[in-house]
């Protein structure tokens, strides 16, 4: 049982965080709450942002996406902006997230407020260039989700609000797919791997790999991104993907749990990276793999 | 048994898909379970489990927690009086050790019992743990099993009265076995091969959806009476009875529909507690456990290590089975000795030969108990069995199956093994009477295609297949019985009671069906009480799969019994004898044509003849017939990640006469869920403290209906003669051969033996890539 | 906390601790249909329709309800399609222990009820993805699958009255 002591419902993102800020004592925004119930925080109070006007999801004159941080898991699996944008791949990401009940609740800001390793939205948003916006009582930031986690369970946040993501225009037409691994169907992801990439007369633009439950945070696998960069399709040989895989897997920083070990991790990695990377180049775009754990 | 009804009369019940008896109000929501209502005035209770894996509980200062309003009382083990026993929830005499009482003042594993609160609310009672102030002495902690039988100077249970374990509380064994039959030592000699392998199985937990919940509360007669979730009322009622000082006639349990129970709920998780604060305080109260709770303080199945000895000749006979299991039970010593002894007794039989050599050590460890779950000891013992079963016949260069073909048990054979090992004593001589596996063989190998590998979905997967053979009991032979109550109406409907206990199987349903189909009536005219001590004659409950096979077994005598009594005032009216007195379809028929309606026959009873047409039987076999399955697997491995897709699942069982189909294969596919689940995903992972690591859903995975490869599932019904209308068990057999039928699969996929399950993906990529260096 | 609702077609009030999950309050209130079974949102007895959708109310907040539609299991009772599934769950004997059925059968109304709405029929797949989020121990969900694809072949023909129907 969680021991409020009062829920304050937000009617705007400057309310909200004016609430937070009024004390007394500790308070945690709220919005599906399917991962506060589950170890609730100290705290005195929540303020629910469900009645804030950041549940939408919406295209920009600029082109971007913009996803409220209120939007449902459940809402961006099936929006057709999310799922027309770069294969579809947050849309896939928010379907594989939870269970059927969970992502009616769920939302985009609470899987990346609570800023755990796993967090399954994480790879296909760093992967997409995703660009949040930070909103204090009048003002507004926008920063890139790399720079938003700080460690596990920790953002940059403060007693501000996350107010949404944008996904930039310029990724829409991207070549994208993820894998996450699992025990059983419905599990915490063990590794996940996102792949983003822009192909321009035969040569890649963009390369975007992006992972998640294999380090302190989610993170960019920059170097192996680097080499691929501005090389021709043509001369990728699988040896060269699968140097992609290792370099990615050397980037990444995973533990030993009780789920996997920090060697498996690291080596899934490589391998996820390298088949994910060959299925977006053999041109037709595909979410790699079998069944359950696909 | 050996004579039912007219031998001769077509069935119209028993192997009927009847309509669950229960079903629709289920299906309704309607507030059928224990929790479901609430008495009033009742409290709330929490038990507070200790921090440390092994302490001595110094003191408990309680005064904090009583100051929070809405506290009303706290409990601890310096109040409480010490009657030692067991939870287990067997029949008496008890084979586990009584090695523990209500409030413990030594604490042995993380979550045992320290103290338990009651207040007004749920919310309060949860504060008022926090405010409990408790003194320990922390002890060295043993989560080893090897550890704990190496060590003699820290004990877990060093009481003075330990009745039941095995080294006196000496050592830290709380169960040893060592049976032998022929002489397994000189054989090996004799044998072309020799092949020995060692096999781990992991600790798993039933997960019932409903949790462990009990409600108690004193009636208008200061009777206590206690409403719970639990497979076994009238053990638990003599249980309670001795452990609070109180006559069985004093205590009332009533079991209402119960979410699952999977042998976890055949224990006394929790009722103690409830009628020990329902006494202190003449209130109603009321615990039930979280998930977490349930991960942690209810029951698991034993963790083992296997090691199998198997004495070959190159034609392929097995001349000699060792088997030898380590086990760990955990902080209390429940079924300690009966599933370990089940590991083998259930198991071995399955190829007879003419040495079989059975050793178990069972170690007390400050790990979460373990205890009863549906199987009972043989989903590990089959697991290391089958598995070797194929090592063999790699070794030796044969086919699988035929090796399986060639020493499996036949009509005919008797099993020595069980004579030697009963429940926890000597036991009964068992003669195969009835089988279908060589039938299930055949059925199950043509469905999923046994020989044909199917192709690979993707380059990187590889495909297999995989096959185990299984057998369980019917009951424990000689042990356990129940009785049943069979009472008619003026119209000719029929109230049964029994105390038999429906857990969601479906055992109400099955009962009605046999008692219509003796008395010759229709099941939808059988009203069935099951499980309230004070209304219900005496039942052992469900466990040991013996539900439709030893119960059914009473009501068919009770309702035998009962057309016996209408018999005879049949004859009596038409002034002919019994014996030209025939039942079926409803209809009660005599010489000449006369004729009547139960209807007629009941009424004619009741207000002419003025008799209550009733009876109450007793049942009880010395036999355990076992029930067989032939379960084969269909995966595909992913040789880079170790991810292992389950794509068919084909079960074969004989349970002897299904006397309601839908439900046995009910029975199947859910013990096959479990199964695959113990196969590829679950464990709950305790660290070297003795601290769960994994205690919610989140973490611990049962099956989704994602997980579910596509299922086939087949009955093969025999004719069990000492079984009701020839049934036999169908609840425990089918969760005994997946694990091993998916790892053999594994096995011809990618050419590595997997020895630990779960195969999660990294146990599976760790092999191949071992394999491959 | 007061809150205003719409509980099961009706305006109710309920008044509830700030902290308080809908599912305690939904049992607090007698409807039972909802079951407690892991509290972390992965077992789904709990399942109920917030606004339609379904969700875990045991990790739901009943002060999310204020200003909704809450519909139970209870609900439903009169509306055709439930009682169709109903039936079907029994008749494929789909109900082995029961304490997960109403979770199912919420989480399977919601499923056709779209599809019904869209003109669609649910193979396979998109049955055990409506169901994934609903643990069942008994019946290895064959059973269950069975009942809903049953009612799924025939959906057309179910009127659509009731609480919920739109």
């Amino acid at each position: 049982m969680w021991d409020l002591k009062e829920y304050r419902i937000a009617g705007s993102p400057g309310e909200a965080v004016a609430m937070m800020r009024r004390g007394p004592g500790k308070g945690v925004y709220i919005a599906g709450g399917t991962d506060l119930f589950l170890f609730p925080p100290q705290c005195d109070y929540a303020v629910d942002i469900n009645h804030a006007g950041l549940g939408a999801i919406a295209r920009t004159p600029d082109g971007d996406v913009f996803v409220g941080a209120a939007a449902t898991l459940h809402h961006i699996a099936t929006n057709p902006f999310v799922t027309g944008y770069a294969g579809g791949l947050l849309a896939q990401a928010a379907a594989h997230c939870g269970n059927r009940p969970v992502r009616s609740t769920a939302t985009l800001g609470g899987n990346l407020c609570n800023a755990l390793p796993s967090a399954d939205l994480a790879p296909a948003l760093l992967a997409l260039d995703a660009v949040c916006y930070i909103v204090d009582e009048d003002s507004q930031e926008s920063l890139p989700l790399e720079d938003f986690f700080e460690g596990p369970r920790r953002t940059v946040l403060g007693d501000r609000l996350l107010a949404g993501i944008a996904l930039p225009a310029a990724g829409a037409g991207w070549r994208a797919a993820a894998r996450r691994l699992t025990r059983s169907a419905e599990d915490i992801a063990l590794v996940q791997v996102a792949v983003a990439l822009s192909v321009a007369d035969g040569r890649l633009g963009a390369v975007r790999i992006a992972l998640g439950s294999v380090a302190p945070v989610p993170m960019r696998a920059m170097l192996a991104e680097a080499q691929l960069e501005g090389e021709a399709v043509a001369d990728l040989s699988p040896d060269r993907l699968a140097d992609a895989g290792l370099i990615a897997a050397s980037e990444c920083d995973p533990i030993d749990d009780h789920r996997a070990s920090a060697a498996y991790r690291r080596q899934m990695v490589g391998v996820l990276t390298r088949r994910l990377l060959a299925g977006l180049l053999a041109e037709q775009p595909r979410n790699d793999d079998q069944g359950s754990a696909a | 048994m050996t004579h039912d009804r007219q031998q001769d009369a077509p069935r119209t019940e028993v192997g009927r898909n009847v309509t669950k008896i229960d079903a629709f109000k289920l299906a309704r929501g309607e507030p059928v379970f224990t929790d479901d209502i609430h008495p009033p005035g009742m409290l709330w209770a929490k038990v507070l489990g200790s921090p440390h894996a092994h302490a001595r509980v110094l003191e408990v200062d309680a005064t904090r927690a009583l100051a929070l309003p809405g506290v009303v009382d706290v409990a601890w083990h310096a109040q409480v009086k010490a009657i030692p026993h067991t939870r287990a929830g067997q029949s008496h005499p008890e084979p586990s050790p009584w090695d523990t009482v209500i409030l413990p003042p030594k604490v042995r594993f993380i979550g045992d019992r320290v103290a338990v609160v009651v207040a007004e609310t749920l919310e309060v009672a949860e504060r008022a743990l926090g405010l409990i102030d408790v003194r320990y002495e922390v002890l060295p902690a043993l989560t080893d099993m090897d550890e704990a039988l190496a060590r003699t100077d820290v004990l877990i249970h060093e009481d003075p009265d330990p009745r039941g374990i095995a080294e006196g509380g000496r050592t830290n064994v709380a169960a040893r076995i060592d049976k032998q039959v022929g002489d397994v030592e000189a054989a090996l000699k004799s044998c072309d091969h020799v092949v020995e392998r060692t096999y781990w199985l992991p600790r798993v937990q039933a997960s019932h959806i409903e949790p462990h919940v009990a409600i108690s509360w004193l009636d208008e007669d200061g009777r206590l009476v206690v409403k719970t979730s639990t497979q076994v009322p009238f053990h638990l009622r003599r249980i309670l009875a001795r452990i609070l000082e109180l006559k069985e006639a004093d205590i009332r349990v009533i079991k209402p529909r119960v979410g699952g129970g999977f042998g976890d709920k055949q224990e006394m998780v929790m009722e103690d507690l409830v009628a020990l604060m329902t006494l202190r305080t003449r209130r109603p109260v009321r615990l039930e456990f979280t998930r977490e709770e349930e991960l942690i303080c209810a029951r698991v199945r034993h963790p083992q290590r296997i090691v199998m000895t198997t004495g070959v000749m190159n034609d392929g006979t097995i001349v000699a089975n060792r088997m030898r299991v380590t086990a760990d039970t955990g902080a209390y010593g429940s079924h300690a000795l009966t599933v370990q002894g089940n590991t083998g007794q259930k198991v071995l039989p399955m190829y007879p030969c003419a040495h079989i050599h059975f050793q178990v050590t069972c170690l007390y460890t400050n790990n979460p108990i373990s205890g009863a779950f549906r199987g009972y000891g043989a989903p590990q013992g089959c697991f290391a069995l089958e598995c070797h079963i194929d090592e063999v016949a790699k070794v030796l260069g044969h086919d699988r199956l035929e090796l399986r073909r060639k020493n499996h048990i036949r009509l005919g054979d008797t099993d020595p093994l069980s004579a030697k090992l009963g429940e926890g004593k000597e036991g009964l001589v068992r003669v195969i009477r009835s089988t279908g596996l060589e039938k299930a063989i055949e059925l199950g190998c043509e469905a999923i295609g046994w020989g044909q590998r199917q192709e690979p979905t993707a380059p990187h997967l590889s495909r297999g297949l995989g096959m185990a053979l299984a057998m369980q009991g019917s009951g424990i032979a000689g042990v356990d019985w129940g009785a049943a109550t069979v009472k008619l109406n003026e119209d000719g409907s029929v109230n049964l009671a029994v105390g038999a206990t429906d857990i969601g199987q479906g055992s109400d349903t099955v009962l009605a069906q046999i008692c219509a189909e003796e008395l010759g009536i229709r099941y939808e005219d059988v009203r069935v009480l099951s499980s309230d001590t004070d209304l219900t004659p005496f039942d052992v409950g469900a466990y040991a799969s013996s539900t439709t096979y030893v119960s059914g077994g009473a009501v068919q005598k009770a309702a035998r019994a009962v057309r016996e009594q209408l018999a005879a005032i049949a004859a009596g009216r038409w002034e002919c004898t019994t014996t030209d007195v025939r039942f079926g379809e409803g209809q009660v028929s005599g010489p000449g044509g006369k004729a009547w309606t139960m209807a007629e026959l009941a009424s004619h009873a009741l207000y002419q003849a003025k008799v209550q047409p009733m009876a109450t039987a007793s049942h009880l076999s010395n036999e355990s017939p076992p029930p067989f399955a032939a379960q084969f697997a269909d995966v595909e491995v992913d040789r880079e990640t170790g991810e292992v897709f389950l794509r068919r699942f084909v079960s074969a069982v004989d349970c002897g006469t299904p006397v309601h189909p839908d439900l046995v294969l009910g029975q199947i596919e859910g013990a096959v869920a479990q199964a695959i689940g113990y196969g590829l995903f679950e464990e709950v992972i305790v660290d070297a403290a003795g601290r769960v690591r994994n205690p919610n859903f989140l973490d611990y995975k049962i099956a989704s209906a994602l997980d579910m490869p596509e299922m086939i599932t087949i009955l093969v019904p025999t004719e069990e003669p000492s079984g009701p209308f020839g049934a036999k068990a169908a609840g425990e057999v089918p969760i005994d051969g997946p694990a091993p039928a998916i790892v053999n699969a594994i096995c011809d996929a990618v050419g590595v033996r997997i020895y630990r399950i779960p195969a999660t993906p990294e146990r599976v990529w760790r092999q191949i890539k071992e394999a491959g260096e | 906390m007061r809150m205003d609702l719409t509980l099961n077609g009706r305006p109710a009030q309920w008044e509830a601790a700030p902290g308080a999950t809908l599912l305690a309050v939904l049992r607090d209130e007698g409807l039972v249909a909802a079951k407690r079974g892991c509290e972390t949102g992965d077992c789904g007895a709990c399942t109920v329709l917030l606004d339609g959708q379904p969700v875990n109310s045991c990790v739901v907040a009943a002060a999310r309800a204020h200003g909704h539609r809450v519909t139970t299991l209870e609900g439903l009772a009169d509306d055709p399609l439930m009682r169709r599934l109903q039936d079907a769950l029994v008749e494929h004997a789909g109900v082995q222990c029961g304490y997960c059925s109403p979770g199912m059968l919420v989480s399977l109304y919601h499923l056709l009820r779209a599809c019904r709405a869209e003109g669609t029929r649910p193979g396979d797949h998109a049955i055990r993805e409506a169901l994934s989020g609903n643990l069942c121990r008994c019946t290895g969900y064959v059973k269950p699958v069975a009942a809903a694809a049953a009612v799924a072949a025939a959906l057309a023909g179910i009127p659509a009255t009731g609480t919920e129907a739109r």
